[in-house]
C-alpha cells in the first residue's frame, strides 16, 4: 500500500483523528490527534491489508515552538510497507494516549519519552522514569532544561 | 616417656595451637573500623529490604541426618574389616545382623521418599495476551 | 618467585619485617570487586582474559564487596549509579583501594560538558588511589595502574595511620 492509500483509508475511517500529513517527504508521515492514537493504531495493527505489527521506534520530540510530540515508525512484516505517524501536544497539556496495548515495545519507549520530555501517556500501565533517577529534577531533553547544580549531594556540572 | 595416647594428645594440642595462633595473629594485625554504612546487608548496592537471614529448605537437614547415620555404620565396619579373617564365621554373621537392621531403616527411608532431593516448583511463564495475526500461526506457549 | 629465591642462596633463614611481609601478602592478592559499567569493562575483561591475564597478579574478581580489596571502577558513572557505588564502597572492609579506569570515571570523560546525568569523575563520591587514563585504556595500561597500586601498598606501614 502506498502512503497515499494509507492516508486516504485512515481519513475515510477516522476523519478528525487524522490531522495533517506530508506524503512527499523522505519518510512520509501522517499526523494524529493526541487523544485518539490508540484507536488509530489498533486499526493499523489489526486490519487486514495494513497489519503494522512492528513498531520500530517511538521517540519524543521537542519542537522549539512550544509543542512536544511523539513520532511513531511502523513497519509491516507481512505487507512490507512502512509509515510514520506523528502526534503533537502542547507544553501546558502534555498528554498523549498510550499505544502500549497495541505493541508491547511501546511500554518502555513511552517511559523513555516521559522521562526525557515529560509527555504523560494516558492509559499506560506503569508510567515512571526509566533512565534518570526517580527524583531527578526536570526532563533533560526539553529545550529549556537547565542542569541542576546538586543532585543527592553530588555536584553535577563539571 | 609418652604413651601412644599421649602422642595423640600432643597432635591435638599442636593442631589447636596452629588454628588459634593463626586466628589470633590475624586478629592483632587486621584493621577493625566498623561504621553503620559498612554493617548494612549486601544487596548489590541498593537499600537492603528485610534482613539477610533466609530460611533454608529442610532437605539439607534430612540429607545430613541420613548421611550421619550411615557414616557411623561405616566407622563400625572399619575395625571389623581388619580382624575379619581371624574371627571366622561368627563375626561375619554378627555383622550381617547389624547391617540387616540398618538396611531395614534404609529401605524405609527410600520408600518413604526422604531421599528425594526436593526441588522448588518451577514457575512457567505464560503470555498475558493473545496474538492475533492474520495469516500467521499463533506462537507456541512456553 | 621473585623475592624469596635470593634469600636462600647463603642459608636457610629468611628475615623479613612484618610490614614487608604483610604488604607483600596484601599486594599479591588484591581481590577485585568486579565493577564494569560501560566500554571500559570490555577492556577490563580483555585484561582478565588469557592474553594479558590480570590473574597472574593475584587479582581475582569476586562478586561480593565483603571479600574484596580493590574496586576497579571502569566506565561511565551515572548519578543513579553513584549512590550504589558509594554504598558498595562502604561495604568493603579495610584495607580497600580504588582504581578509576578510563576517562569517564576519572573526570566525566566525553560527557564532561553536556552530560546531565553523568557524575564528572567517581572521585566525587569515593576516594580514588590510582587513575588510569584512556578511552578506553588498553589492558596494558590497566596492568600498569595495578602495578602502581601495588607500589603504593608496598609503602604502607602498620604503625602509620591510614586515611581510609
Amino acid at each position: 500500500m502506498t502512503p497515499q492509500e494509507i492516508h486516504d483509508n485512515l481519513k475515510a475511517k477516522f476523519g478528525t483523528a487524522v490531522a495533517d500529513a506530508k506524503l512527499d517527504a523522505l519518510q512520509p508521515w501522517i499526523g494524529l490527534a493526541p487523544d485518539r492514537t490508540l484507536e488509530v493504531c489498533r486499526f493499523l495493527h489489526d486490519e487486514a491489508g495494513f497489519e503494522f505489527d512492528y513498531l520500530s521506534c517511538l521517540s519524543g520530540v521537542d519542537y522549539n515552538d512550544g509543542k512536544l510530540g511523539v513520532v511513531y515508525h511502523l513497519f509491516s512484516m507481512n505487507q512490507k510497507h512502512k509509515i510514520v505517524l506523528k502526534a503533537l501536544c502542547t507544553r501546558e497539556q502534555p498528554h498523549i494516549q498510550s499505544v502500549s496495548q497495541v505493541w508491547g515495545t511501546a511500554n518502555w519507549h513511552e517511559r523513555e519519552a516521559f522521562d526525557m520530555f515529560g509527555i504523560v501517556f494516558d492509559g499506560h500501565p506503569d508510567l515512571r522514569r526509566i533512565l534518570c533517577g526517580d527524583d531527578y529534577p526536570g526532563h533533560p531533553l526539553r529545550k529549556d532544561f537547565k542542569v541542576p547544580e546538586f543532585y543527592n549531594g553530588m555536584k553535577v556540572p563539571y | 616417656m609418652l604413651t601412644e595416647f599421649g602422642k595423640v594428645l600432643i597432635f591435638f594440642i599442636l593442631g589447636a595451637v596452629f588454628v588459634a595462633g593463626g586466628l589470633i595473629v590475624s586478629w592483632l594485625l587486621r584493621p577493625h573500623k566498623p561504621y553503620p554504612a559498612k554493617l548494612t546487608s549486601y544487596e548489590c548496592g541498593e537499600e537492603p529490604i528485610g534482613h539477610a537471614w533466609v530460611r533454608f529448605n529442610v532437605r539439607f537437614y534430612v540429607l545430613a541426618l541420613v548421611f550421619l547415620i550411615f557414616e557411623v555404620e561405616i566407622i563400625f565396619l572399619f575395625p571389623w574389616a581388619l580382624v575379619y579373617r581371624e574371627l571366622g564365621l561368627f563375626a561375619f554373621l554378627e555383622m550381617a545382623v547389624f547391617l540387616l537392621i540398618l538396611w531395614v531403616g534404609y529401605a524405609y527411608v527410600w520408600v518413604k521418599g526422604d531421599l528425594n532431593w526436593d526441588k522448588p516448583e518451577p514457575k512457567v511463564p505464560t503470555l498475558s495476551r493473545q496474538f492475533q495475526q492474520t495469516g500467521r500461526p499463533e506462537p507456541a506457549r512456553i | 618467585m621473585g623475592i624469596l629465591n635470593y634469600k636462600f642462596e647463603k642459608s636457610n633463614i629468611v628475615i623479613a619485617s612484618l610490614d614487608g611481609l604483610l604488604n607483600w601478602a596484601r599486594l599479591s592478592s588484591l581481590y577485585q570487586m568486579q565493577f564494569g559499567l560501560a566500554c571500559c569493562a570490555i577492556e577490563m575483561m580483555a585484561a582478565s582474559a588469557s592474553n594479558f591475564d590480570i590473574m597472574r597478579f593475584g587479582v581475582i574478581p569476586r562478586a561480593t564487596p565483603r571479600q574484596c580489596d580493590v574496586m576497579i571502577v571502569s566506565g561511565t558513572v551515572t548519578l543513579k549509579m553513584a549512590t550504589r557505588i558509594k554504598r558498595l564502597f562502604d561495604q568493603m572492609p579495610e584495607p580497600r583501594y580504588v582504581i578509576s579506569m578510563g576517562s569517564c570515571s576519572n573526570c566525566g570523560g566525553p560527557y564532561w560538558e553536556h552530560g546531565y546525568h553523568v557524575l564528572k569523575g567517581v572521585d566525587r563520591v569515593i576516594p580514588v588511589d590510582v587513575y588510569v587514563p584512556g578511552c578506553p585504556p588498553r589492558p596494558e595500561a590497566l596492568l600498569e595502574g595495578l602495578i602502581k597500586l601495588q607500589e603504593k601498598v608496598r609503602q604502607e606501614s602498620l604503625a602509620k595511620k591510614t586515611v581510609r
